[in-house]
């Protein structure tokens, strides 16, 4: 059984990715204790899966490292992965959570060392790498990725019950799989609440004419990420789904579902910037012979990143056209998408193939009022409102609205001190 | 220059937007336009337009009243609803493109012999006969309107089709001779009246 | 009396540690060579057993213990022993997972493993268990410099929580550059309207609030100390000063208007009705309907003409977005609407509208919805007259065109008030007197700003400036970080921003001073290495006062005394260790990491003689990016040359040289350092370790020519964290090179 220690002057995060992370650290670092509640096996959040960050083109697992880092030292923080916040009652300075584990079949006396993996034989679409999970499987044990925190494997539960749980059994020597484990129901106190659920790329499959579900040279960007990145499915070969050709030209398309009453209501804000990032992509595997068009309705680099956004102008194998693409349609002879629109400047009707067509995918919020466990105010887009009506349950980061990894970071720090002011209250009523 | 169009002119000086919001079906969306230009580009007809919707709301903007009014893009809409169906802000382009056609119409600005407007005039003078479609007629004075010998070359290269009609009794030789009407044809008339005076004094109205 | 020691050491056998490696002969060379007392082994050293055998020595009388496991980087929480000084020798990821597991590989594999616990056990011989200096001191009070909206959202947030705020406020007034202002861009959904700014409101609440002191028409003469112990000196424009002591402070000193007069195509200069942005608000707030500058005329027909000077490389212009500016103009566009009447035409002049998020794009609609214009546009001339024309090329129609306008808005950029630049001071300082080097940098400080916090630190007066004057450190996944530890810039003075994100940047700051002031309190390092309890100290007899360390330490964390020695203040260190590297005497140690706790393992590296065709190739790699990725490597299969000894460092920078040449001296054939990316985009957590590990490596050279050696024997590479191959690329490509180039003949 899974034991929290936690009191009304404990705070409660929901949700492990950078934004949950940061505000975690921020009041663990404080001296305040908190309980940080991660859906998947590992925290770090969909950063994980990021090759690179605009606009320094740095790595996303170098930050990862040094917040992991932070998170193994700190002796105020408990992690809880595989979980989720079922219930949530109470008030400010006095909550009482529900929390939901799944069974990992791994306890914590794994090591990592891998012999599970290697005894069974099922194989799954790796889910880490979005929908070019087919191009790259993973086994029914599994690590989620080189660096996952928890460094813990994971039994599918797929597989429970066959023989490839007996073999993984068979293979730990540290006795570290558990095929009994079984779902926990656990509750605790909290003071305060952080909601850093974050988001999910836009569902493709919405934006009809543009083909997703039926063109394979048709990604999203999230995917676009995880083929550039070497850990990636095709092992960072910039390279077409269908016949993993080398693709060499690139076409973008922007606000796909972002900025669109049919879709997205809101501007999602980090597309434009990963994008522009993409091209790098583009360019460092191809060079001169690396083409990028861009479709666009605004380039929205905004602030510092604007210098960025100049960088990638002046870069002569990107265009920029201002066009939300009409259709997608492919050229049967060699599966080339082939876009269909007109660039507003000045009207210009095209028809232009590309070897690979990237869609700009934008952030819908992780955020579902319906199964709120608490009354909060949500916003049309589905955002947390900064209300006072929330009481002691603060959103951080892209709960609160489409935020790239920097200002969600920073509107994290914020939340951390909202939620201290909150048990900094309740211990001084109580000392 | 029509009296109308003189007047609604002063009446807007410098602002067309205005113009449009107060007297186009669904002009009030025109200004939610962002220039994405999707409306363009998902039209099947796209490529035959002058200027395509999103390059014509900018001209709206820009107030560019004549070119606008006088130009026979908004006449190539087909009602395929794709552009409305597909624009991101809602913009009711298919109602707006009608919307400026019949305005056009309405002021008497539409270029001389623009074909579409020709058929519409065609239809409407066809229906208003009646109370219903005479298909034949309708398809005759379509065929005609160019002239004597097109409207020969017309019929002659549409003669299957006019056969299979025929056949399948959607369309009678006997409806070129009288062609029967609705039922009660002058009360339909008198409604038509009455929805033209209605008409007639929301543009009186406007221009004032 | 000293406290006696006892080293014990520990071997995990399990993750086939055991199956592919002698335990016994580990043992042995922990014991022998390593000096261990004690030695103990385990067929899981992680599990509640063995944690329990580890705590049980402790109890024991244990003070050093040496665990030859998996990397220091897995199971970190069991192997938690605050209470002893402790190292790993790294055999899982370091050892069995990079070699293969063949007969001809076994004796080169235990040979790398007898090494790793040699080097280990001489860590924990060298090495003591950090303690808290003494110096620290717990004071929560907050400073904080402006009272602008971000610093009175800081001080109102810090003191909901229970901290004392003091706000120094340069003008007579608090609110800032909002206080003139009609309205604010709305922070609330619907996101529709313009909203009061709330300013006299908070005003209020600041002045109301028992733990805020407000100093108006005051700035900091001085400020001197450290986290937990800062000294200010406020000075009132009467003269009067006031002393008070800080844990942490906030810099919200805010923004200037560019000043769009150069760019003379707008007119400007020439026309009253020619405005920027900011000084519209006062044209809005003057009541009534908006009326013109020139003849007091109610404006019927207002252009507003975005990106004014900015986004550009051209000199005199900003190079960067104040990023609300669209917003701005939304609003100010709405303003026309409501005080002159709809019948008032607002039109935006724009390329890129940058209306993001949810709340920007809600408050675009909203305009269009208000029948504001908006065209995409490059406007090329403002005309000025009676009728103001404003000439562009209107984008979409392909044309150019003009309009008339009764007013014209210029959306200029925000410039962040900061204090000059340090970094440009101690350049002038040290430039050759007489250079025209000089010359510039003297020209460049004489059109700086003045002081903000006129710091009493060796490394200038300031904080340092990223980019553009901007005062952060690091713009992505740590917002916060400066270069001056427990001084944290927020706002417009951090990042252009308006004034909802301005308030949600004053709370995190604010929360960041509080982590400060606590953090000094307990004498333990801010960020990246936070909770860390060791520092640095140094050996004065052997101090010769070269200021290497107090001018390159990347925080500006160590003062000189007036004889040039060197004065650490703990609370402003971060621990990297880069005043060690620079010390070319050895003085500078930490109590867990130190010359010797380095030097002592490369030393105690097994050497072969010069024939028997084992090279030693040592590697020194960043603990935070190189090392993960080799860490890495071993977990994906990857090969490592047998001959590396590989040591992780806290930063590149902590590198001392003598490590270098003792490695040299003592006959290893290679040498690999592995930090950071440096330069603009520098990932290094330290800022310029990397930087200045290049820089001392470069001189390398002569020590490598003085012992007659080739100089492809010691390499220095930028390596990230995801170079999982070409991490063990560059350790197998230097022992292609010693198998071209031979043997060190250096061996004894």
């Amino acid at each position: 059984m899974t034991e929290v220690v936690a009191t009304n002057q404990t705070i409660l995060v929901v949700g492990g990715g950078i934004s949950g992370m940061t505000a975690a650290l921020e009041a663990a670092e404080t001296g305040k204790q908190v309980v940080l509640v991660e859906k998947r096996p590992f925290v770090g959040g969909r950063v994980t899966q990021l090759y690179k960050y605009f606009p320094k083109l740095c790595f996303p697992t170098c930050g990862l490292e040094i917040n992991q880092r932070r998170a193994k030292m700190n002796p105020n923080l408990t992690i809880l992965t595989m979980a989720e916040v079922t219930n949530l009652e109470g008030e400010a300075g006095n909550y009482t959570a529900t929390v939901k584990i799944s069974p990992r079949y791994v306890n914590e006396n794994c090591t990592g060392c891998g012999d599970c993996e290697k005894a069974v034989e099922a194989e799954f679409d790796n889910e880490f790498n979005y929908g070019l999970a087919g191009l790259s499987k993973r086994k029914g044990a599994y690590l989620p990725h080189k660096m996952a925190h928890p460094m813990r494997y994971v039994i599918d539960p797929a597989i429970i019950g066959t023989a490839d749980a007996d073999k993984a059994k068979e293979a730990c020597k540290v006795g570290a799989v558990d095929l009994d484990m079984q779902e926990e129901e656990i509750k605790f106190n909290a003071g305060a609440v952080i909601w850093a659920t974050g988001w999910q790329p836009y569902d493709a499959n919405k934006i009809q004419p543009y083909g997703y579900d039926r063109f394979a040279n048709v990604i999203t960007n999230v995917e676009f990420e995880r083929m550039a990145d070497p850990q990636g499915p095709t092992a960072g070969k910039i390279v077409r789904p269908s016949d993993g050709k080398e693709a060499k030209n690139v076409a973008f398309i922007q606000c796909a579902g972002s900025r669109d009453q049919n879709h997205l209501l809101h501007c999602s804000r980090i597309c434009c910037m990963a994008t522009l990032k993409q091209t790098h992509f583009v360019q460092e595997a191809y060079g001169d012979e690396g083409k990028s068009t861009i479709y666009y309705i605004d380039i929205r680099a905004i602030d510092r990143f604007e210098e960025f956004y100049m960088k990638v102008k002046e870069n002569p194998n990107v265009t920029f056209t201002k066009s939300k693409v009409a259709s997608i349609v492919e050229n049967r002879e060699n599966q080339s998408p082939i876009l269909h629109g007109v660039d507003t400047e000045g009207y210009n009707r095209y028809a232009n193939e590309h070897d690979l067509v990237v869609l700009a995918v934008g952030m819908e919020p992780s955020v579902d009022k319906g199964s709120f466990p608490v009354d909060i105010v949500v916003n049309e887009e589905g955002f947390i409102e900064p209300a006072p009506e929330n009481g002691g349950v603060f959103a951080a980061g892209c709960s609160s609205d489409a935020l790239d990894v920097n200002r969600a970071a920073q509107q994290a720090t914020g939340a951390a001190l909202r939620a201290v002011q909150v048990v900094n209250r309740v211990a001084g009523m109580e000392g | 220059m029509s009296d109308l169009n003189t007047a609604m002119a002063a009446k807007y000086r410098a602002n067309f937007l205005k113009e449009v919001e107060a007297v186009v079906e669904e002009g009030e969306t025109v200004k939610m336009c962002m220039q994405c230009g999707v409306c363009a580009g998902s039209c099947p007809l796209g490529k035959h337009w002058a200027h395509p919707p999103q390059e014509i709301f900018m001209m709206i903007r820009a107030g560019k009243r004549d070119e606008v009014l006088k130009s026979d893009s908004m006449w190539m809409c087909t009602s395929c609803y794709n552009c409305i169906v597909r624009c991101p802000r809602g913009v009711q382009i298919t109602h707006v493109m009608h919307g400026l056609a019949y305005y056009a119409k309405r002021l008497g600005v539409v270029p001389e012999g623009q074909p579409t407007q020709q058929v519409s005039q065609l239809f409407w003078d066809n229906l208003m006969k009646g109370g219903r479609v005479n298909e034949l007629k309708l398809g005759l004075s379509i065929y005609f309107k160019d002239g004597f010998g097109d409207g020969i070359k017309n019929a002659m290269a549409n003669q299957k089709l006019g056969m299979n009609m025929m056949k399948a009794g959607r369309m009678s030789p006997m409806e070129f001779l009288s062609g029967h009407t609705i039922k009660d044809n002058a009360g339909f008339q008198k409604i038509i009246k009455k929805a033209q005076e209605i008409e007639d004094a929301k543009f009186d109205g406007a221009a004032k | 009396m000293a406290e006696e020691k006892k080293f014990v050491g520990f071997i995990c056998t399990g993750c086939g540690i055991g199956e592919r490696l002698d335990a016994g002969q580990l043992e042995t060379t922990a014991k022998r060579d390593g000096k261990m007392q004690d030695v103990k082994q385990h067929e899981m050293l992680c599990n509640a057993e063995g944690v329990k055998m580890i705590q049980d020595e402790i109890g024991g009388g244990a003070t050093h213990i040496m665990i030859a496991a998996c990397s220091r980087r897995a199971k970190v929480e069991a192997f938690n022993f605050t209470e002893v000084a402790m190292t790993r020798a790294n055999l899982r990821e370091g050892v069995i997972w990079v070699r293969p597991d063949t007969d001809e590989n076994r004796e080169t594999t235990q040979e790398m493993a007898d090494d790793y616990i040699r080097m280990a056990c001489a860590e924990a011989r060298f090495m003591t268990k950090p303690t808290p200096s003494g110096e620290q001191e717990l004071n929560k009070h907050i400073l904080v410099v402006g009272g602008g909206v971000t610093g009175m959202t800081a001080a109102l947030e810090a003191s909901a929580a229970g901290y004392p705020v003091t706000i120094v406020e340069k003008s007579g007034a608090l609110g800032g550059n909002a206080a003139n202002w009609y309205k604010s861009i709305p922070s609330r959904a619907p996101y529709a309207e313009p909203q009061d700014t709330g300013i006299e409101g908070m005003i209020e609440l600041v002045n109301n609030n028992d733990r805020i002191t407000v100093h108006l028409n005051s700035t900091l003469a001085s400020t001197d100390g450290a986290p937990g112990r800062f000294k200010a000196t406020i000075a009132e424009e009467s003269g009067a000063t006031t002393e008070a002591e800080f844990g942490a402070i906030v810099q919200a000193t805010g923004y200037k208007p560019y000043d769009p007069s150069e760019l003379t195509q707008y007119h400007y200069k020439d026309s009253p009705d020619v405005v920027t942005n900011w000084e519209f608000e006062a044209l809005a707030k003057a009541g009534g309907p908006i009326k013109r500058p020139s003849d007091g005329k109610e404006v019927k027909a207002v252009a507003f003409v975005q990106n004014v000077g900015q986004t550009s490389k051209d000199s005199g212009k900003l190079p960067y977005h104040s990023g609300a500016g669209d917003l701005i103009a939304i609003k100010q566009a709405m303003y026309c609407k409501a005080l002159n009447g709809a019948d008032c035409d607002a039109t935006i002049l724009f390329n890129n509208l940058r209306t993001p998020g949810a709340a920007g794009e809600d408050f675009y609609r909203s305009a269009q919805e208000k029948m504001i214009t908006f065209s995409k546009g490059d406007v090329s001339e403002v005309v000025p007259g009676g009728e103001l024309e404003v000439k562009f090329k209107d984008l979409i129609l392909n044309e150019d065109t003009a309009m008339k306008a009764d007013l014209v808005v210029l959306d200029v950029g925000m410039m962040p008030n900061s204090g000059p630049d340090p970094y440009a001071q101690l350049a002038f300082e040290e430039a050759e007197e007489g250079s025209e080097e000089k010359e510039t940098l003297r020209q460049a400080l004489e059109v700086a700003p003045p002081s903000i916090l006129n710091l009493k630190y060796r490394q200038g007066t300031d904080l340092p400036h990223l980019r553009h004057g901007f005062n952060d450190s690091h713009f992505i996944c740590f917002p916060y970080e400066t270069r001056r530890t427990g001084i944290y810039a927020a706002g417009p003075v951090r990042r252009p921003m308006d004034m909802r994100q301005a308030q949600d940047d004053a709370a995190g700051a604010a929360m960041k001073a509080i982590q400060a002031a606590e953090n000094a309190g307990k004498g333990m390092a801010a960020h990246p290495r936070a909770g860390d309890l060791s520092y640095p100290s140094f050996r004065k007899e052997g101090c010769t006062q070269c200021k290497r360390c107090t001018v390159e330490c990347p925080f500006g964390a160590i003062n000189e005394d007036e004889q040039g020695y060197p004065v650490y203040n703990e609370a402003r260190c971060r621990r990297c260790g880069t005043c060690m590297g620079a010390c070319p005497v050895r003085v500078i140690s930490f109590e867990n990491y130190s010359i010797d706790t380095v030097g002592q393992q490369l030393k105690n590296v097994d050497m072969p003689d010069e024939f028997s065709e084992k090279p030693r190739i040592l590697v020194l790699a960043c603990e935070n990016d190189a090392y993960p990725a080799l860490d890495q490597a071993g977990m994906s299969g990857i090969e490592i040359n047998p001959w590396a000894r590989v040591i992780p460092v806290r930063c590149l920078g902590s590198v001392s040289l003598s490590w270098i040449t003792d490695s040299l001296n003592s006959g290893y054939d290679g040498i690999v350092l592995m930090g950071c990316q440096k330069g603009d985009d520098y990932q290094c957590h330290f800022v310029r370790g990397s930087a200045m590990a290049h820089e001392r490596m470069s001189k390398v050279g002569d020590t490598l020519q003085s012992l007659n050696l080739e100089p492809e024997r010691v390499e220095v590479y930028e390596v990230a964290i995801t170079d999982v191959e070409r991490a063990p690329k560059l350790i197998n490509d230097m022992a292609e090179t010693v198998e071209k180039i031979g043997m060190s003949p250096f061996k004894f």
